[in-house]
């Protein structure tokens, strides 16, 4: 905000309060009301507003309080958003933030992950970082985009992860994953909350970041792959979401000769994100379930 | 009214008026795909928030508003090559009919989903007011678009933010084949746009041009100066069915009695006179070599569907 006048924030309850979670907290009182605007509730209103503002030359950057209430302004990113540029050389370079993922009993309406409904959509561009860095350098990159970019953010990470923020001049390109650990074994390809879990494993298996999920990088996933022979996609969406769908196809049909086992995905089942501790629990991805399905993909 | 402001309304409601005839004959000659939309009727209120906007103000035209981008400055030629799908059209052949618009004119192009664009344009009027610039965007709103929640969004936006963005309902009758009447229970949408919003709303006869652009140009200019955000209610009926395949049987013989002789057309050359044949006789011949430039414009080319996808590739 301080390097470029054009960007502005919109989304409910992002001014004085600082939103839901904080992430504008003090940016109210920094940069003005002109800048940091409280909405009515109105998501595709809003969000229909930040195309507009976008289209006259503003970078607008639009926060949803849940990732679950991209249900709302969905019209408005799929079908204004995404088809515009295309159909008509308008650009739309708007950031939507979303703060997905569980963890935090937060139950049906404010724990999905549900990316997978924009993964897919051509004109969109869809993101979500796994590491503190890549908050920040995909953040930058995102508002810097000339395209509408989704920016999916982990709630529970929010909390989980600490550091200091990176250098101001780090960017994380998109549509580039990233190894987070190098390994021989099989590839872990994971995105999100999935990164932290992954690097948890005593396995000698590599750590793919895919940091963009749309358009994600084809040639970082068959280039590990080639390396590993094995595959398990891990990721807090449920297993029919996501990006899993996507990637092995993929792997089926252009890495196909490179595998040594059927590739393996680590998914919560096909439900919403359940509330109760012992049903939330054992809905998402753990330490635990991670292991076995590690273990079952070196035993093939 | 200045007698060169009557005369250029008269011009773009019959070039919109001449064009849609011209391309409707196409249709049926099947050298126009999809399908065909229509202003007739409605003329009028296009050509008047064309001409009420000056050259750094923003628009969003929807079906039957070809008028306005006509006083934009699109070119005849341009609209003809979106109609027939070709590749150096406005949208290079990827939206067909009335879908396009003009990024150096400030013309967003068309999204059916209607009452999209409401918020939308109050969105290019957030940005004129953050930047201190005196613009104005304006929409257009059926009965249609009103039963749609996006409008109400837009329209509270545009309230809560006070921004210059300027609404003109087009009351022509019908939303498809439904009458008002089963859209809504009040039917003045100015009424309720004024109680509801609280944004400044007028209802005028959206078959008169001088009224209609009296109308708008006043909105226009209040939005401009600071005032919020202005709506314009134009009454009119819907002259053909929604689109080419409903002939709109189902409007009662009454309610087109109660339109009998008022044309926006005929009535506005009334006024003119003897310069009209000349303005008739100039847009017959800008149609014919506008469409003639069109026919001749390339198709589009299937290899370069997936271009422009993102306007920064990967």
């Amino acid at each position: 905000m301080r390097s470029d006048e054009r960007v502005f924030l919109l989304g409910e309850d992002i001014g004085h309060y600082g939103g839901a979670f904080g992430v504008t907290a003090g940016l109210f009182e920094k940069f003005g009301a002109d800048r940091v605007l409280d909405t009515p509730i109105a998501e595709e209103g809003f969000v229909g507003a930040a195309i507009g503002a976008a289209w006259q030359g503003e970078r607008p950057v639009v926060e949803l309080q849940f990732a679950d209430f991209a249900s709302c302004p969905f019209d408005m990113i799929v079908t204004v958003a995404a088809k515009t540029h295309w159909r008509s050389g308008i650009a739309v370079p708007i950031v939507i933030r979303a703060p997905n993922g569980g963890g935090v009993r937060g139950g049906p309406f404010h724990a999905s992950s549900p990316e997978g409904w924009f993964v897919g959509v051509p004109g969109l561009k869809v993101v979500c970082p796994g590491t503190i860095e890549d908050a920040y350098g995909l953040l930058r990159s995102a508002i810097e985009d000339d395209d509408p970019v989704l920016f999916f953010e982990h709630k529970g990470l929010y909390r989980r992860l600490k550091g200091s923020r990176p250098p101001e001049e780090t960017r994380t390109p998109i549509g580039r994953a990233r190894i987070v650990r190098g390994g021989s074994a099989a590839t872990v390809i994971t995105y999100g909350s999935g990164v932290e879990l992954a690097l948890g494993l005593e396995h000698d298996v590599e750590v793919l970041d895919l940091r963009t999920l749309w358009p994600f990088d084809r040639e970082a996933v068959l280039e590990s792959v080639g390396r590993t022979s094995r595959a398990l996609v891990l990721q807090e969406a449920a297993r029919s979401s996501g990006v899993a769908g996507h990637i092995l196809a993929l792997l089926a049909t252009e890495g196909f000769e490179l595998l040594d086992a059927p590739p393996a995905v680590l998914a919560p089942p096909d439900t919403p994100v359940p509330f109760a501790p012992e049903l939330e629990d054992a809905y998402l991805p753990s330490a635990h379930t991670l292991n076995a399905a590690i273990e079952d993909l070196l035993a093939y | 009214m200045p007698t060169d402001t009557r005369l250029e309304l008269f011009r773009l409601m019959l070039l919109q008026r001449t064009f849609e005839e011209r391309t409707w004959a196409l249709y049926r000659q099947g050298r126009i795909s999809g399908s065909m939309y229509d202003g007739l009727g409605q003329e009028a209120v296009a050509a008047a928030a064309g001409l009420a906007l000056e050259d750094g103000d923003v628009v969003a035209p929807l079906n039957r508003e070809l008028a306005t981008h006509f006083a934009r400055g699109v070119t005849v030629a341009d609209a003809f090559r979106n109609f027939l799908g070709r590749g150096d059209g406005p949208t290079f052949g990827r939206d067909g009919n009335m879908h396009f618009g003009a990024p150096a004119r400030g013309v967003f192009p068309l999204v059916s989903m209607l009452g999209n664009l409401c918020p939308v344009v109050v969105g290019a009027a957030l940005a004129f007011k953050r930047r201190g610039e005196p613009r104005v965007a304006l929409t257009f709103l059926g009965e249609g678009a009103f039963s749609v929640g996006d409008t109400h969004e837009g329209l509270n936006l545009a309230a809560v933010w006070h921004v210059p963005a300027v609404f003109i309902l087009q009351s022509n009758g019908y939303s498809y084949s439904t009458p008002s009447s089963a859209q809504m229970v009040n039917t003045n949408l100015a009424e309720r746009i004024q109680g509801g919003w609280s944004i400044p709303a007028v209802r005028v006869d959206g078959t008169d041009a001088m009224i209609a652009f009296d109308a708008i140009k006043a909105a226009v200019e209040r939005a401009r100066a600071g005032e919020g955000p202005q709506a314009v209610e134009c009454v009119t009926l819907r002259g053909h069915g929604h689109a080419a395949h409903d002939d709109a049987s189902y409007v009662p013989a009454e309610l087109r009695a109660s339109f009998a002789g008022r044309d926006p057309i005929e009535l506005l050359e009334a006024q003119i006179g003897p310069g009209a044949a000349v303005v008739r006789h100039a847009v017959v011949e800008e149609i014919s070599a506008a469409l003639a430039e069109a026919e001749a414009s390339p198709a589009p080319d299937p290899a370069a569907m997936e271009h422009g996808i993102y306007a920064n590739p990967l």
